[in-house]
């Protein structure tokens, strides 16, 4: 097991360093930040000078190296734009995300497994069809069009909720739902796909045959197993909301890490780009890790045969 | 006892007196009182960008308009840019004197100014705040300084080695250079320049409550100072997507929303009590990429004149700003030093295919690229098709802003064959600035695609010359020589719309963004709110 253990850890760490490479050399390939940085009239001395104060005038393997030197103390450098430490700026967002991106799940949890559950049990049925319809356009709407149409609807019509921004639960309700709504579909899709598997399975057979209830066959025996694979998804789904609900956060003008990374981009902050996106790997690359060792606990197949 | 009849009489005309003592005190208070005490209601602004710490601190000013939004809000300069005055709006200054033979300014301070943590603004300060500026144009005011002598505890003076024409002009003018913005040294030394970014202490009409980088910042009236301050808090947020502006506006959650995008302009024109305020910007002219090379078709005049008479110059105001921009003459904005009027230019199809008959192109010619500033790219679009009508055959290049700008100081290398560039530009102060930058051989943004000997033979008399009328004159002709012969084509002046909420005291939308060399709503002082 601790072999299997240190073998997971090292695949771990390959995987940052390949994606901190990556970005790193993505981020640059877009052009010279410092053209940003200053006026559209700016002089080459004043770019140049610029260019120095960040150490943007330095070859780009030793930039890396100072990145990675400084990544494995826990700094990941200081914003072009905040003159700020990534990881400060990072932190002071991680709240909000965190607080959008809980509220996102619960919201597409519970919409996609009660849905998705009546889809299966009633597959084929007109329950089925509503919710396949339902997956279809959660899927298929784009979430700033539906921000916008729930802050026109929400706040501009019906005046329950403000515009905009972060503050009390209110401020939560929309940017939640534009964001769960898609997530919801996706779980919808596995719950419903889980369920008929499960569903089809012998033991559930069984308990049918033994006179079970159909919500005890549906609620005690299929619905715990049909759920491991849509917590699995959920975990991953909700790191993604944490760290790139970037058009919602946008939309919604909501001060989470999207809508910093968004921020990152737009000005060619190097070294705020590569901080989110490092820091969100990371968060997936540590789940992975843990839910790998899990299976490995539950499953010894798992790791005898990797 | 009776009391004496005169003495009831004179203790009568003492409460009397004492009463219209005070009375008279207290019509007075509002002009010499504390400018925040009177200040009251709360003023919200929704921005279209997010906010860069650097913008809170005049010592990195980066050259644009854009930071004078906070450093008009919490900082003040010894001189300004204000309503109609261009650069020379007396601040933290009670008044100043450039020397006859431009070699020196003297300034001296209001008395009794003060920071927003209670120091003095000192002559010092100001003498730091210069020596210590390292942002945009730094390099100029470092190399015709010569020294800064503190005079006496209100009077200081900038020494220059050589005569300095333009100094008051740059340094006067917010969105060019920011060295006559003053910070209090003690404190600047004492925190540092990061931690300054993030609670700076200015001496303008607001101190900074809350600051959340990149989201919203938190002012409220600065009691000390020296002129009346309208609203008690400002809250400035930044809201990137404008459809949310709109609909903050709408709901009352915001009183001032910047940059109102075309399609929305006619819905928030509609909304009750909402003004909008198009505040002409910058310009927008064409540009014909090494025209010198006589292989290059726009080498000869008549096919550069065709160019301006193929375009409609109306149309695309009304277009691309719903009619609130400004067909215009000039390619430089009139609200800048020695920039002259010039009449519109005509639209004539007839007269452009001729032009280009006549030039040997009765076909008309293909154009590689048309490439408009970003993210301006439907205004390249209607350029194109309007060229089409005169044979004069485009495609669009479109390209993120940095890649843009990178590509222009690269020079004609990054424009090769026959390109033609629509440019947008805003630049206050002088009109020598838009020419060093955007016309001249070698200049920052001009590089090697325009060459022009003799109108640059002019500009170096012009930057050689001591003399106001000579070089007034100078200017003058220079830019006549550009549009006499179409090197540069000026299409219109571009309206960056704003909306103004109800709550917001206004008699025309001009009362909340006065000053015109910017398109944004300072001075913030001056901004009232009705009572809420």
């Amino acid at each position: 097991m601790s072999q299997f253990i240190i073998r997971r850890v090292l695949y771990s760490v390959v995987t940052l360093l390949i994606l901190s490479a990556t970005i790193f050399l993505i981020v640059r390939l877009t052009g010279d930040p410092v053209a940003l940085m200053a006026e559209a009239s700016a002089r080459p001395e004043d770019l140049e000078r610029i260019r120095h104060q960040w150490g943007l005038d330095r070859s780009w393997p030793v930039q890396y190296v100072t990145f990675m030197q400084n990544a494995f103390t826990g700094e990941l450098g200081k914003s072009f734009n905040y003159r700020l430490p990534v990881s400060e700026l990072y932190f002071q967002r991680l709240p909000n995300s965190l607080t959008l991106g809980l509220a996102a799940t619960l919201i597409s949890l519970l919409i996609g497994i009660p849905a998705g559950i009546i889809s299966a049990v009633k597959v084929n049925s007109g329950w089925d069809t509503v919710a396949k319809g339902v997956a279809l356009l959660g899927l298929s709407i784009p979430g700033f069009w539906l921000g916008l149409v729930l802050i026109l609807v929400f706040s501009v019509w019906l005046r329950w909720l403000p515009t905009s921004g972060s503050g009390d639960w209110r401020h939560v309700v929309m940017p939640a739902l534009a964001l769960g709504w898609y997530f919801a579909a996706s779980m919808l899709r596995l719950t419903r796909s889980s369920m008929l598997e499960v569903l089809g399975s012998e033991y559930i057979k069984l308990a049918r045959l033994k006179g079970l209830p159909d919500f005890v066959v549906i609620a005690m025996h299929a619905f715990k197993n049909a759920l491991i694979p849509v917590f699995t998804l959920a975990g991953v789904n909700m790191v993604v909301m944490v760290n790139a609900a970037v058009i919602i956060e946008v939309i919604f003008a909501w001060p989470g890490i999207g809508r910093l990374l968004y921020e990152g981009i737009f000005q060619r902050d190097f070294p705020l780009v590569q901080g989110v996106v490092v820091m969100a790997g990371f968060m997936i690359v540590v789940i992975n890790l843990l839910v790998d060792i899990l299976y490995a606990i539950i499953d010894p197949r798992i790791r005898l045969t990797r | 006892m009776q009391r004496p009849r005169f003495e009831a009489y004179s203790a009568f005309n003492l409460i009397a007196v004492a009463l219209i003592l005070i009375a008279a005190t207290s019509t007075a208070i509002p002009f010499a009182a504390p400018a925040g005490a009177a200040a009251k209601g709360k003023l919200v602004l929704a921005w279209h960008a997010g906010f860069a710490s650097r913008w809170l601190d005049p010592q990195e000013h980066d050259g644009t308009a854009t930071p004078d939004n906070f450093f008009t809000a919490i900082h003040d300069a010894l001189i300004k840019n204000q309503g109609t005055e261009l650069y020379d709006h007396p601040a933290l200054a009670e008044h100043f004197s450039v020397a006859p033979d431009a070699k020196s300014a003297t300034f001296t301070l209001r008395r009794g100014t003060r920071f927003h943590n209670g120091d003095p603004v000192t002559p010092q300060d100001v003498k730091f705040s210069y020596e210590n500026y390292r942002g945009a144009k730094a390099d100029v005011f470092k190399k015709k300084t010569e020294r800064v002598d503190i005079v006496d505890d209100r009077t200081i003076r900038f020494v220059f080695k050589e005569p300095f024409l333009d100094f008051a002009i740059l340094f006067g003018t917010a969105n060019v250079a920011g060295p006559a913005w003053v910070v209090p040294e003690k404190y600047y030394k004492q925190v540092g320049p990061d931690a300054f970014k993030q609670k700076p202490i200015g001496a303008g009409p607001y101190k900074l409550v809350r600051h959340e980088p990149g989201v919203r910042v938190e002012l409220e009236a600065f009691d000390g100072y020296y002129r009346p301050v309208n609203a008690k808090q400002l809250v400035m947020i930044a809201v990137p997507e404008a459809a949310t502006r709109v609909a903050m506006l709408e709901r009352g959650e915001a009183d001032i929303v910047y940059n109102v995008p075309g399609e929305l302009i006619t819905k928030v024109g509609k909304l009750p009590g909402v003004t909008l305020a198009p505040v002409l910007s910058g310009s927008f002219f064409i540009e014909f990429a090494g025209f010198q090379d006589p292989k290059n078709p726009f080498h000869d005049k008549r096919v550069r004149e065709a160019v301006s008479l193929a375009v409609d110059r109306r149309a695309m105001n009304q277009a691309e700003t719903a009619g609130m921009g400004k067909p215009t003459g000039n390619w430089i904005n009139n609200d800048v030093q020695y920039a002259i009027e010039w009449p519109e230019f005509p639209r004539n199809v007839d007269r452009a295919k001729q032009l280009l008959r006549e030039a040997g192109y009765p076909n008309g010619f293909d154009v590689d690229w048309v490439t408009p500033l970003p993210t301006f790219y439907s205004r390249g679009e209607r350029l194109i098709a309007q060229l089409r009508e005169v044979g004069i055959r485009g495609r669009l290049q479109t390209m993120e802003r940095g890649i843009y700008f990178q590509r222009l100081q690269a020079g004609l290398k990054e424009f090769p064959g026959t390109q033609i560039i629509l440019h947008g530009v805003r630049i206050a102060g002088s009109w020598s600035f838009w020419y060093e930058g955007h016309f001249k051989c070698g200049g920052f943004n001009s590089r090697d695609r325009i060459c022009v000997k003799d109108l640059d033979g002019k500009f170096d008399q012009y930057e050689r010359s001591t003399n106001p009328a000579e070089r007034k004159k100078l200017a003058e002709e220079i830019q006549r020589g550009i549009l006499e012969n179409y090197y540069l084509v000026p299409v219109f002046r571009h309206a960056f719309v704003n909306a103004i909420g109800p709550r917001v005291v206004l008699q025309k939308w001009q009362d909340v963004f006065p000053t015109i060399t910017t398109g944004y709503a300072y001075p913030w002082e001056d901004i009232k709110v009705k009572d809420q």
